[in-house]
């Protein structure tokens, strides 16, 4: 097995690890809040993983480029979702809430 | 090559870039039980994470079937997931 062969495996390795590890998480956690912190090594670290192992398989080809694409996006895209999702949350338990006009913001407690 | 899904590369029966895509097909299961129960924002946390999931298991297949064209598909997930995600927070925050 070549080098490039074992290091496209280890990342592989890493990618799917870090998933699974992940999913894992998201089920044992116990609210809402806890189980959004296990969306982020899914959608930062294992894409990355797995998005370097078909550039190193391809090279920049189509393939590649479009791997990379798409770590990008899942980059981008998930710390908008998981902020949207926990207010949302927040929302539901505590209500709406918003600064009003000349209003002291205090304390967070609930 | 010529019809259907083609062959694995390689042609062999199995290659690194299938088993990634098998194994990872496993994290959907505890996807699935937190999708089940609990209130409906953990079952949104539990389909946003399936999302994900799927986007890197299509990843996985279109190297291991070797057509560039599938990787559109992966794109495409990604960017519908996070469009289904935002709508179903919005839609849990104010009227659910």
């Amino acid at each position: 097995m070549s080098p490039r062969g074992i290091l496209v495996g280890a990342l592989l390795v890493v990618g799917v690890g870090v998933t699974l590890a992940s999913c894992v998480g998201v089920l044992v956690m116990r609210d809402a809040y806890d189980r959004l912190h296990y969306s982020a090594p899914a959608t930062t670290i294992a894409p990355l993983a797995i998005a370097a192992a078909i550039v190193l398989e391809e090279s920049f080809s189509a393939a590649g480029i479009k791997a990379l694409l798409v770590a990008l996006v899942l980059l981008v895209t998930n710390p908008v979702l998981t902020h949207a999702t926990a207010r949302a949350a927040r929302v539901r338990a505590l209500g709406e809430w918003a600064v009003q006009e000349g209003e002291q913001v205090k304390g967070d407690s609930p | 090559m010529t019809e259907g899904f083609g062959e694995p590369r390689g042609g062999a029966p199995m290659n690194e870039w299938l088993v990634a895509a098998l194994a990872l097909l496993v994290g959907l299961v505890p996807c699935g039980m937190v999708c089940l129960r609990g209130d409906p924002v953990n079952r949104l946390v539990g389909l946003e994470m399936a999302g994900t999931v799927d986007t890197l298991v299509l990843l996985l297949l279109a190297q291991a079937y070797d057509r560039a064209i599938y990787f559109d598909l992966a794109l495409a997930l990604a960017l519908l997931s996070f469009a289904g995600g935002m709508v179903f927070a919005r839609f849990l925050e104010r009227w659910i």
